[in-house]
């Protein structure tokens, strides 16, 4: 082996765009700082198929490495990703060490039994939203970084949730209870969405809305310190990602108008679903509404008291989906006849 | 025209049957946090604590749970122990969380001062190459990780740590590129990284590729661009990154050897990997520019980086290969010299790099 290299330094004349000087303010060096110059060019179509980070220059003999099926901006795109990202890494918490896990006591075994079959429910079902994300992170183009970022934070945020449930049933003379699949590869579920559109329209919107609502209201069904932190932080993320489906419905909605109607679709097949779904905790399955209605009443014996709360929050999923669609600019739906939730909202108020 | 809608439905709320309660597999379950707070691995007490050799449930059960009859499955196709199992998920997974760093606010970024035009050169190439790694780590982990079964959960949430952790290198590595004067590089070759993504033997072939080969040559280059760092800006991003990329590690290696423990059969699929893997492995590193923007970085400047320079690349190189031949042998798996490409076992016996 030679002592000295032969340099060729061809490579520096094939860079990228060169003199590129972004600076940090007042909240660190953040991913809209560095979007200057052709780095923050997003192609509305992506040809890179190498997985060249954005604005690097490209070899006519790279290999192509990306199977990417998602190479249109307007499939994936959302204006705030960079803000949501650098948020989600400000706000990452830990479940060992945030939740004040010594205010847990002993509760009466009714009580106990309907948080361990709520928790074994979340359990079940938070990381649907993580498994299914990272199918569709490995079908994206890395020009796209923003959005497939923030869907890394997310992936994150739903092990963490998968794994603070799995504490709160094993950590105060419970258990594990029954499954509900709730989350089974059936049509029209989130797994088996074809579309990124589609998946985030149920997973997002509809989905993970419902158990925004579910987690800001968590401080009526806590029974201590401890739980009232977990719904607290829960709903931080939840509110993320839910804002990552609305903020993108309304990018497509406002960049690829021929796909409106079929987003209605998805909607509608959302709505259908919204109390009846069985990713809805606070839905018509027996085993997370009768536990949430043991938990919002207070007892087995105080069920009834329960329920009124439960169709409350029913409600308020309800009026915080159509405030979600509505600013997706989806509002229409809800004025022209072709949703039911105006109705259903009258219904559980009556 | 809008379709008629459908009639609203009441908000009904079946009469309750309470037919869920009392039904669990294990009751009066207490765990208590410890010093480091209630960690993941504190749960596995009980049949909570039960991890078979084989997870058949196809749905999102989880374990320990009392499973549902009827339910359609969802594909997870790993779902034997071997495939997928390191002892030190839940650990790697809290202490992910626990060192979590934000390239924001936690990168030094006025350290940075101006440097000459080659150096920058060469770092934003180099940034180039690296943010290719991270992003070849997202895509792997992510193409995998809806793979695999619920039952082995601690796996799952330790690589979705891991793939965050890609994706703060792959900001972090960029962030650096973009805020110096400099920019993007030359994209590097991607054979290598098309291997890894193309290793659809299994999620342990991918790991095989993804962690032993990649994992360690990245880990040395890391350790020397951070001792040859330019400010305190650079040093801490390859600190965090280090820090990530040894938990990578951790779980891969431990990985491997588990699964090598399962059957002798995985231990000579491995060599035949490696086999094929060391070839693609050299025709990529027989391309100049990675190798010319290192030792550019290594010198310091221009001037010295044929001789200076080149001679710190080599030292990694050896390094590189002391540590790819040592976890070989580590892990059981044995590497005849002979069938190594030559230009590669060359680094074993020409400089003692930072071994002395």
């Amino acid at each position: 082996m030679s002592d000295t290299l032969d340099m060729q330094l061809d490579w520096m004349d094939r860079q990228g765009e060169w003199g590129t000087q972004a600076s940090p303010g007042k909240q660190g060096l953040t991913l809209a700082d560095i979007q200057v110059g052709d780095y923050g060019e997003t192609p509305e179509h992506s040809d890179n198929m190498t997985g060249r980070p954005r604005g690097a220059g490209a070899r006519p003999d790279s290999y192509r490495i990306g199977g990417y099926s998602v190479r249109s901006k307007h499939e994936i795109w959302l204006d705030n990703a960079s803000f949501l990202y650098e948020e989600a890494l400000q706000r990452q918490w830990s479940s060992a060490t945030d939740v004040p896990w010594d205010t847990i006591e002993p509760l009466p075994d009714d009580i106990e039994q309907a948080e361990c079959q709520l928790a074994t429910f979340l359990t079940e079902v938070e990381f649907v939203a993580g498994d299914v994300p990272a199918r569709w992170i490995s079908q994206t183009t890395p020009d796209y970084f923003e959005p497939r970022n923030v869907l890394l934070a997310q992936i994150m945020d739903e092990a963490r949730h998968m794994d603070v449930f799995r504490k709160r049933a094993l950590a105060n003379g419970g258990g594990l209870m029954g499954a509900t699949g709730g989350t089974a590869g059936v049509v029209g579920s989130i797994d088996l969405a074809r579309d990124f559109t589609e998946m985030s329209s149920r997973l997002h919107i509809s989905g993970e809305g419902a158990v925004l609502t579910i987690f800001r209201m968590g401080e009526m069904m806590a029974y201590n310190d401890a739980e009232k932190m977990m719904y607290r932080l829960c709903a931080q993320d939840e509110a993320r990602h839910v804002a990552f489906g609305v903020m993108h419905m309304r990018y497509m909605s406002e960049t690829a108008p021929e796909r409106r109607e079929e987003i209605e679709c998805y909607l509608d097949e959302a709505e259908r679903q919204i109390l009846a779904g069985s990713q809805n905790p606070a839905g018509a399955q027996a085993e997370s509404s009768e536990s949430m209605a043991i938990l919002l009443g207070g007892g087995k014996d105080k069920y009834d008291e329960g329920v009124n709360k439960l169709i409350a929050i029913r409600r308020r999923q309800l009026q915080e989906y159509l405030k979600r669609v509505r600013s997706a600019g989806f509002g229409d739906r809800f004025d022209n006849g072709r949703s039911p939730i105006k109705d259903m909202i009258a219904a559980a108020a009556a | 025209m809008a379709k008629a809608k459908e009639k609203a439905p009441a908000p009904q709320v079946p009469k309750p049957g309470f037919k869920w309660m009392n039904r669990t597999n294990q009751w009066d379950t207490r765990v208590k946090p410890g010093k480091h707070g209630l960690r993941l691995g504190d749960l596995n007490v009980g049949i909570y604590g039960d991890i078979p050799e084989q997870w058949q449930d196809q749905t999102r059960n989880p374990r320990g749970a009392i499973a549902k009859r009827g339910v359609p499955p969802l594909g997870y196709s790993i779902r034997d122990k071997a495939d997928i199992w390191a002892d030190s998920a839940a650990d790697l997974y809290e202490e992910a969380i626990q060192r979590r760093w934000a390239p924001a606010t936690d990168v030094p970024w006025e350290t940075i001062r101006p440097l000459s035009e080659p150096v920058e050169r060469a770092i934003c190439q180099v940034l180039t190459e690296l943010c290719q790694y991270a992003n070849c780590d997202i895509e792997t982990i992510s193409q995998w990780q809806h793979q695999m079964a619920y039952g082995y959960h601690e796996v799952k949430q330790y690589l979705a740590t891991a793939s965050f952790d890609a994706a703060r290198m792959f900001e972090a590595y960029r962030k650096r590129a973009l805020s110096n004067g400099g920019g993007l590089g030359l994209e590097g070759p991607g054979e290598v990284n098309r291997m890894i993504l193309e290793s659809r033997g299994g999620w342990s072939e991918a790991v095989t590729y993804l962690f032993l080969m990649r994992g360690t040559f990245t880990m040395t280059m890391l350790r020397y661009l951070e001792k040859y760092a330019y400010n305190e800006a650079e040093r801490s991003i390859y600190e965090k990154a280090l820090e990530c990329k040894a938990r990578q590690m951790t779980y891969g290696l431990e990985h491997l050897q588990y699964s090598i423990a399962h059957g002798d059969e995985r231990r000579a699929i491995m060599q035949t990997l490696l086999f094929i893997g060391d070839r693609v492995w050299n025709r990529e590193m027989k391309d100049h520019v990675l190798r010319e923007a290192l030792s550019i970085v290594f010198a310091g400047d221009l001037v010295h980086a044929p001789t200076e320079g080149y001679a710190v690349y080599k030292a990694m190189m050896g390094d590189f290969m002391h540590a790819y031949m040592d976890t070989c042998k580590w892990l059981g798996v044995e590497r005849n010299l002979e069938m190594i490409p030559a230009s590669m076992t060359s680094y074993l016996f020409e400089g003692a790099g930072s071994r002395g």
